[in-house]
């Protein structure tokens, strides 16, 4: 009797957590495991257009290799790493000063401006590119013809240019989504601990500095954590781009390369290496990211 | 010592959930093809892009009650709609019947994608198509595809800018290199075309044209020859006229050319016969002032054009009626009804033979100065080089072209590089795939 009821009580934590767990097994770590299992399969054919039939074999780590080879999926793994150590601190620090502009005391309908600010993440990034698309491109663009009409001629969608545009096309998509989070923390802030601060004499910027952004140094973090993802993962825009800029190929960023070979080229044991190297990337620099503030905080 | 055991119980569980969800993914079953009773009604799938198509598929459906053809539109091929059919074939939601451009039957048949159509009596209906088209569809004893239509290559011109400037239409490519250069100087805002870095398909037709034969295949052994002198000429040719400032190389066939277009930035295009419905919707400003000449040649006096597309109607692994589906995919690339409605919506040359006279096609455009355009495309589609062949890595060797250009454009390298890079890639990726490859 007290075995059973013992060994009941021990599954209780277990049945709260099943379906959580259930979910997380079928759309997290199957996929992944599938992925990892796809990457080392090779494919052997025979007959010229492989009419004679063919069968998968254990190909071990050479579709890494092959990707690794690649010095056009090397150069895209630069490529998002360049855009990465711009876009992130770019992006962090202004949707950390919008916030605080807008928790500010003096700030003007700050409800209005949350909204506007907000709004652009309502749009869908495919749909938000497309947009920006038209005001890229030569010719259509009101905006270059209006720089054209004052003597400049400039190449937005150009090799050394393009990349910068799509920088400005997930700023402004992300920018109020990240403000958002930082503002529901500055929000919890206790109203006493300013007081506090008030009284023994600090100005505005004080105020900021050492009692606003310390206490909202997790939300910080984490938004940080999800830029850093997020850039690594650059798809859509570079995809929806590239009809209009010449200079952006299928091995632009490793996830579109990883696109291209798995439903353009039906190479989906290197799509999945790719994918699985992408993966370890992100993985490497939001883990590193979170062990160097921890370390700081200690 | 519970936790310990709890915890190798959930391992388990999530070991047999993997592996079950794995087993789930990877399911390869073909459906069961079906034969279809007498008075029994059927529905069929037919995934494609090409303008007009709704329109025919309207027509067999009225005259068809039994066999009823469900069109689903999706992108073309090389926008998403190869993707959508690779990963339908890969789940086994295939439609019965696709739009598979020449270039890439090949490609599908790699992944096993197409039914044999030989078995089903297609070869009686070889004598209704044009024989090289025939051929694209045609492999060992099988026969994969029914060919729909082909493009035919000119070159389209403002006749009225020509004329303003007094400059000759160019009959060969030195022509079309002066004609360029004096075009800048007429006018500086125009050029005489575009150089797309992002279209090597495009390139490889003129390349063809040029008579670069890039593909072979000798037992089971594919022969990839890309940088051949006649190919390095071409491209040679384009670098020296982009160098010099004398063509754009902005992408052609999207918002900014249809632009320029209309504006009389660009004022050829060297472009397959379905481009006219492409001028004709997108600068319709400029009717009336275009006309159509013969592509320029390399050497004066020869009359070589290229191909450039080409379309057929193939059925997909695991079409459930495949009769059916190739009774609906002979009529509808050889009804004269169907083609007239093809061609209205601009589908390309037709493959059914003997179909250009008496047909939509056989008449003046109001749009093109009322001249006959497509006499010109006819004596073109006289002088292709008919032997041409693809590959099954097509769509990447157009990448592997795309990626040097784009560098060359970006001031890496030069166009005669990224055709040997391009050379190497495509060996390396025909061989990727468990092919024989022997190089030039």
């Amino acid at each position: 009797m007290p075995a059973t009821a013992r060994r009941r009580k021990a599954l209780v934590p277990w049945a709260f957590l099943a379906p959580f767990c259930v979910l997380f097994l079928l759309l997290f770590i199957a996929p992944i495991g599938y992925a990892v299992y796809q990457s080392m399969i090779r494919v052997e054919r025979t007959g010229p257009m492989g009419l004679g039939g063919a069968r998968e074999v254990f190909g071990g780590l050479e579709n890494y290799s092959r990707a690794l080879s690649d010095p056009a999926f090397v150069d895209s793994l630069g490529r998002v790493l360049l855009f990465a150590a711009v876009q992130v601190p770019l992006m962090i620090v202004l949707a950390t000063v919008l916030a605080l502009l807008l928790d500010s005391a003096s700030a003007r309908w700050p409800a209005m401006f949350r909204a506007m600010f907000f709004l652009p993440y309502g749009v869908p990034g495919v749909i938000a590119t497309i947009i920006w698309g038209f005001l890229y491109v030569p010719g259509v663009s009101p905006i270059l013809d209006a720089l054209s009409w004052l003597g400049l001629e400039v190449d937005l969608l150009g090799p050394s240019t393009v990349l910068w545009s799509i920088a400005n096309i997930v700023t402004w998509a992300f920018a109020g989504y990240n403000m958002l989070v930082i503002i529901a923390q500055l929000k919890a802030i206790p109203g006493e601990l300013y007081e506090a601060a008030i009284v023994d004499g600090a100005g505005p910027l004080r105020l900021v500095w050492h009692v606003k952004l310390p206490l909202v140094r997790p939300a910080i973090v984490l938004t940080t954590v999800f830029t850093i993802i997020g850039t690594l993962q650059l798809f859509a825009e570079p995809l929806v781009l590239k009809p209009l800029s010449t200079a952006i190929s299928f091995t632009y960023s490793p996830n579109l390369s990883a696109f291209n070979e798995a439903f353009n080229t039906n190479n989906q044991a290197l799509a999945a290496a790719e994918a699985v190297l992408l993966a370890l990337g992100a993985f490497v620099l939001s883990f590193g990211f979170l062990r160097l503030v921890g370390r700081g905080r200690r | 010592m519970t936790r310990g055991s709890n915890l190798r119980r959930l391992l388990v569980a999530m070991l047999g959930v993997v592996s079950f969800a794995a087993v789930a993914c990877g399911g390869d079953q073909e459906p069961e093809t079906q034969q279809r009773e007498p008075g029994q009604k059927i529905t069929l799938t037919f995934w494609s892009w090409v303008p007009g198509v709704d329109k025919a598929v309207d027509l067999w459906n009225s005259e068809n009650p039994e066999v009823q053809v469900k069109l689903e539109k999706i992108p073309a091929g090389n926008q998403g709609g190869y993707a959508k059919m690779h990963s339908a074939l890969k789940s086994g939601e295939a439609p019965d019947l696709a739009q598979v451009e020449y270039q890439v039957i090949p490609e599908f048949l790699l992944e096993d994608g197409l039914v044999d159509l030989a078995p089903l009596g297609v070869g009686d209906h070889e004598g209704d198509f044009v024989e090289w088209q025939w051929q694209q569809g045609a492999f060992g004893d099988g026969v994969y595809a029914v060919p729909q239509a082909s493009g035919p290559m000119a070159m389209f011109y403002r006749a009225d800018l020509f004329e303003k400037w007094g400059i000759a239409p160019p009959t060969t490519w030195a022509e079309y290199e002066q004609a360029a250069r004096r075009i800048r100087q007429a006018d500086p805002n125009a050029y005489i075309s575009t150089f797309p870095p992002g279209n090597s398909a495009w390139f490889t037709s003129l390349a063809a044209q040029a008579g670069a034969r890039w593909f072979d295949i000798s037992g089971d052994t594919w022969q990839v020859d890309m940088d051949t002198p006649e190919t390095i000429e071409v491209a040679e040719y384009w670098d020296r006229m982009r160098q010099d400032g004398l063509v754009k190389t902005d992408p052609d066939l999207q918002n900014g050319w249809y632009a320029d277009l209309q504006a009389g930035r660009i004022v050829t295009w060297v472009g397959a016969q379905w481009g006219d419905a492409i001028l004709m919707g997108n600068a319709p400003e400029t009717a009336g002032k275009w006309r159509v000449a013969p592509i320029p040649q390399w050497s004066e006096g020869e009359q070589r054009s290229a191909n450039w597309g080409g379309s057929s109607t193939a059925l997909l692994k695991g079409a459930s009626y495949p009769e059916e589906a190739l009774k609906f995919a002979l009529w509808l690339n050889t009804d004269p009804e169907s083609i007239d409605l093809l061609i209205a919506g601009g589908y390309g040359w037709p493959a059914a033979k003997g179909a250009f006279s008496g047909s939509a096609l056989d008449k003046p455009y109001e749009f093109f100065s009322g001249q006959k355009i497509n006499e010109v495309f006819a004596e073109a589609d006289q002088n292709i080089d008919k032997s041409w062949k693809w590959i099954p890595t097509t769509t990447a060797m157009y990448e592997n072209l795309n990626q040097g250009f784009r560098a060359a454009v970006a001031g890496q390298g030069s166009f005669a590089d990224s055709v040997r890079a391009a050379q190497t890639k495509t060996v390396a990726d025909l061989k990727a795939k468990g092919l024989r490859v022997s190089e030039g």
